[in-house]
């Protein structure tokens, strides 16, 4: 079923929300829906003005219908940014054009 | 571990559950289902831009509904548990709650004993 991502089950995975929240943390668990438990997770808030904000949110389960994006962090690239001087603009949500 | 697993232990323990239209529900997991469809109580609602607060004495939120549910830290360490019990229980035999399976139903190879 969500059997790609097993292969993420216990990494550091990134995970781009549907209303555009960039959250990060080590993927516990997975169901068919893509409901994903994330366990020691922080969201990184972009900013235009001022470099990223990092909140703690601990463990978290995220409703399938809810994720956009799941993608596995190489923690060595990750850990030599230095966030807190990156700007950037936030994600907007998703947007579902024309349709039925 | 299955994202319903960890919600279904932590019944009678605080959790904070955001809704797609953004509000918060605080408050204590009463129970739950295979849709995600909750029972609280004890609940402080907050609007979505976080200026109202309303105290609800109990609530039942639709699973749809949902965009994420925060759960204590400490949950994720009991699922192992009670999932543990859930073996020991099917397995039969094991332990005093067993299903009054054949006794030693358990010892070496235990394939095709017992039904």
């Amino acid at each position: 079923m969500s059997e790609p991502l097993q292969a993420y089950m216990d990494k550091t995975v990134q995970i781009i929300t549907n209303d555009g929240k960039v959250i990060l943390g080590t993927l516990k668990g997975v169901d068919t829906s893509v409901n994903v438990v994330l366990h020691g997770s922080t969201e990184r808030v972009f900013s235009q003005d001022e470099g990223v904000e990092i909140v703690p949110l601990g463990l978290y389960i995220i409703r399938g219908d809810n994720v956009g994006i799941v993608g596995l962090v190489d923690e060595g690239v990750d850990s030599g940014i230095e966030w807190s001087e990156v700007k950037a603009q936030p994600l907007g949500s998703v947007r579902h054009e024309g349709g039925v | 571990m299955l994202p319903l697993s960890l919600l279904n232990t932590a019944v009678r323990h605080p959790i904070l559950v955001e809704l797609k239209n953004g509000e918060t529900y605080n408050g204590h997991l009463v129970n739950c289902d295979p849709w995600m469809n909750i029972n609280l109580r004890e609940v402080i609602l907050t609007s979505p831009d976080g200026e109202k607060f309303w105290r609800l004495p109990e609530c039942y939120i639709r699973g749809s509904s949902i965009k994420y549910l925060r759960v204590p830290d400490e949950i994720i360490d009991m699922v192992k548990e009670s999932q543990h019990k859930e073996r020991r229980a099917q397995t039969g035999g094991a332990g005093p709650s067993g299903r009054g399976g054949a006794p030693g139903g358990r010892g070496g190879n235990t394939r095709g004993r017992g039904r």
